[in-house]
């Protein structure tokens, strides 16, 4: 009796607490704050383009918990694979983590060991980066073990080559591009047979002025000495609906996000491009990016591991947003591993440490954005002002907007408004170019007056300004002093401090 | 109405006009005092009426006194340096007129840079190098003239006139760095005596 009392004034406070409570729930802040970078790298306030929806660690499904799930591939039904490595094994969940398959065998051939990595081609094949196994698997779409691509053999691999595959895309020809842990040559490109064909896209070591200068001082024995510089490692990698490799690089201060042409050449980049956070303040580190998804509007996804943020960058570079951060509160993340979207724009980011996965969805005003910048990419500046404008109505922190909207006014010729709005964007190129314009507009409008007033300078300069000069010359020369002095004038000189 | 007229003798004749400035009274504090007035007042006007374009610094970033003290520090610190160098290698040169021929050396700047810096105006990005020219003519002259004055006030040859420029650079950047241990000193010193009051207030 007295237990059931206890307990019906427990819920009662419960619920009392709840109703007090929920709706501060409902309007609670995200624990991240938005921001972006202006035009002059400080941080500025905006609002957030992707809030979090929810998380799924597997538990009480019929799944089972997850454990250390290393990457995400979302195929274009936007049915999710889960490289689950901790377990051996690869999920296949539909948008609702409804399980729908499990790939990897409890034994025989088809059981993996610590698979790093996953892709499906659009026949449904499944390539497996089974790492610790040395091997890529691939399974057939209904979940059976097919067969394995065995380590790559090629006297270009080098003596001191460990074949550890993490992760792996298989572009349209069937060749596999497969990202070896250590390997700092590249991607290793191998067919479907498991013959290595060449390295692709591998980073250069850049140039450096200490190194060039110990080069040229140290003896024989001391080169010996000095660790040799290698190029930095490729983290992950991930193809685009047009079949264009991106990859993500560990360390360095710059590119560390780049598209590859078929060459492997860097499309993306020109110059130093800084990607990440500035460090306005605060310890310096460099970010680690670990996994990078573009989605068919060539948004760029990039997730750090250092910071557990997520950076979104359009296909020219702009950044738009920064979500997550490092903490134990929902949206926020403790260590980020893999990261991909479903069709709808809905993130699905992989935490490691945490065994689970979050959900970050669009916010309006994201979607705004990026709706707003897909136009500005095709370069349909017209079309694209009015989202823009209304993005400032928003949030008038956000400088990409003032450009776009400049660069409309260009095109539509009103360059003095588009001067105005460059302006408010800071990007000095551009202003001057609209200048440029605009002057030559003016030069055509007012070409009478200009032309009036050359000749009227000229007449001035010609045939007014010589008898003046004359004049006050011959002046100062009837006060006395010289107007041509010559060596020993030093008393003329005296004479004109007098005059 | 003379300041003027030496001024303008400095850019026609500079030669004769560093002769003339030997000469007993012509030398004054209150025009090298004005004319670097004027230097510092036509740097501020250059920053007013630089074109959009062409601004390298926000507003924010622009001070008044590190203008100043940027026209007015290389100015005394190769003077001193000058004087110290010359007087060693056998210049002729007096103090006094270094100061003020060094001044006077800056006249080219004062008067064209206001005229030049318009120009940004008027020109796109594009157009960056004429503007970029111009400057480089000023900036190029103001060196001849400070060459000249080192020339004709010491009576040095071509030679020693280069041998003491570089020994004065030298000397202007010794100079720099023992003002700054000087600083740093002078500086761990007061906090030391401040820190010393403050502890004996608190004690009694």
């Amino acid at each position: 009796m007295r237990y059931a009392f206890t307990r019906s004034w427990r819920s009662f406070i419960v619920t009392l607490c709840l109703a007090v409570l929920m709706p501060v729930a409902v309007y609670a802040d995200s624990p991240y704050e938005g921001y972006i970078y202006n035009n002059l790298e400080e941080d500025v306030h905006s609002i957030n383009g992707y809030l979090y929806l929810d998380s799924w660690d597997g538990f009480g499904t019929e799944a089972g918990p997850l454990n250390a799930p290393e990457d995400i591939f979302v195929d274009a039904n936007d049915r999710i694979y889960v490289a689950d490595a901790g377990n051996n094994r690869i999920l296949l969940l539909d948008d609702e983590f409804e399980l729908i398959r499990i790939y990897g065998d409890a034994d025989g051939p088809g059981k993996l060991n610590n698979p790093k990595g996953v892709f499906v081609t659009e026949d449904g094949t499944v390539y497996v980066a089974d790492t610790n196994n040395k091997r890529v698997a691939v399974f057939n779409a209904d979940g059976s073990y097919e067969r394995e691509i065995p380590e790559p053999k090629s006297s270009l691999l080098g003596d001191n080559f460990v074949y550890s595959p993490s992760k792996l895309i298989v572009d349209k020809r069937g060749y596999l591009f497969v990202v070896s842990n250590g390997t700092t040559n590249g991607l290793l490109q191998i067919s479907q047979n498991g013959e290595f064909e060449s390295f692709f896209g591998g980073n250069r070591v850049s140039f450096n002025w200490t190194r060039l200068l110990l080069r040229w001082f140290a003896s024989e024995e001391q080169r010996a000495q000095i660790v040799a510089e290698r190029p930095l490692e490729i983290s992950n990698l991930y193809q685009d609906t047009e079949g264009f490799i991106y990859t993500t690089t560990l360390g360095g201060q710059y590119n560390q996000v780049k598209r590859l042409s078929p060459v492997g050449v860097d499309t993306l980049n020109q110059g130093n491009v800084w990607y990440g956070d500035y460090y306005v303040s605060g310890p310096f580190s460099l970010p680690a990016f670990v996994d990078v998804t573009v989605d068919r509007n060539g948004l760029i996804t990039i997730i750090d591991q250092n910071s557990n943020k997520a950076f979104q960058y359009n296909k020219l570079g702009y950044l738009l947003f920064i979500f997550g951060g490092t903490g134990e509160q929902n949206g926020l993340m403790k260590t980020v591993s893999a990261i991909d979207q479903t069709s709808d724009g809905t993130m699905y980011i992989a935490d490691s440490s945490r065994n689970r996965i979050d959900r970050f969805r669009t916010t309006p005003f994201g979607e705004l954005v990026h709706r707003a910048s897909a136009l500005y990419v095709e370069g349909r500046y017209e079309e694209a002002e009015e989202l823009w404008r209304e993005v400032l109505r928003y949030n008038s922190n956000y400088d990409m907007a003032y450009h776009a909207i400049g660069k409309a006014m260009y095109k539509a010729e009103r360059y003095e408004e588009a001067m105005q709005y460059f302006k408010l964007a800071r990007t000095r190129g551009d202003y001057s170019q609209a200048f440029k314009e605009y002057r030559k507009e003016l030069m055509r409008e007012h070409f009478e007056w200009i032309l009036v007033g050359v000749v009227v300078l000229f007449i001035l300069i010609r045939y007014v300004l010589p008898p003046l000069v004359r004049k006050l010359r011959a002046r100062i020369g009837s006060s006395g002093t010289n107007s041509r002095p010559h060596a020993g004038n030093q008393a003329i000189v005296k004479e004109g401090e007098a005059g | 109405m003379n300041t003027l007229r030496m001024m303008g003798k400095v850019l026609r004749h500079p030669n004769e006009f560093y002769y003339d400035l030997q000469a007993p009274g012509v030398a004054r504090w209150s025009h090298a005092i004005l004319l670097i007035i004027l230097a510092f007042i036509a740097r501020m006007i250059s920053i007013l009426v630089t074109g959009y374009a062409f601004e390298t610094r926000e507003p924010y970033e622009i001070s008044f006194l590190f203008e100043f003290v940027w026209i007015v520090v290389p100015w005394i610190s190769w003077s001193i340096s000058n004087w110290a160098v010359s007087t060693i290698l056998d210049g002729e040169g007096k103090f006094k007129e270094i100061v003020v021929g060094s001044a006077y050396a800056l006249v080219p700047y004062i008067v064209f840079v206001v005229p030049v810096t318009l120009l940004t105006n008027v020109l796109s990005l594009d157009e960056a190098s004429t503007y970029r020219l111009f400057m480089s003519i000023i900036q190029f002259w103001v060196i001849l003239l400070f060459l000249i004055k080192v020339r004709v006030l010491h009576d040095f040859e071509i030679g020693k006139m280069i041998w003491i420029t570089i020994l004065t650079l030298i000397g202007m950047f010794i100079m720099w760095f023992v003002c700054f241990i000087l600083y740093g000193l002078i500086d761990e010193f007061v906090n030391f005596i401040i820190n010393l009051f403050k502890e004996i207030s608190f004690r009694t």
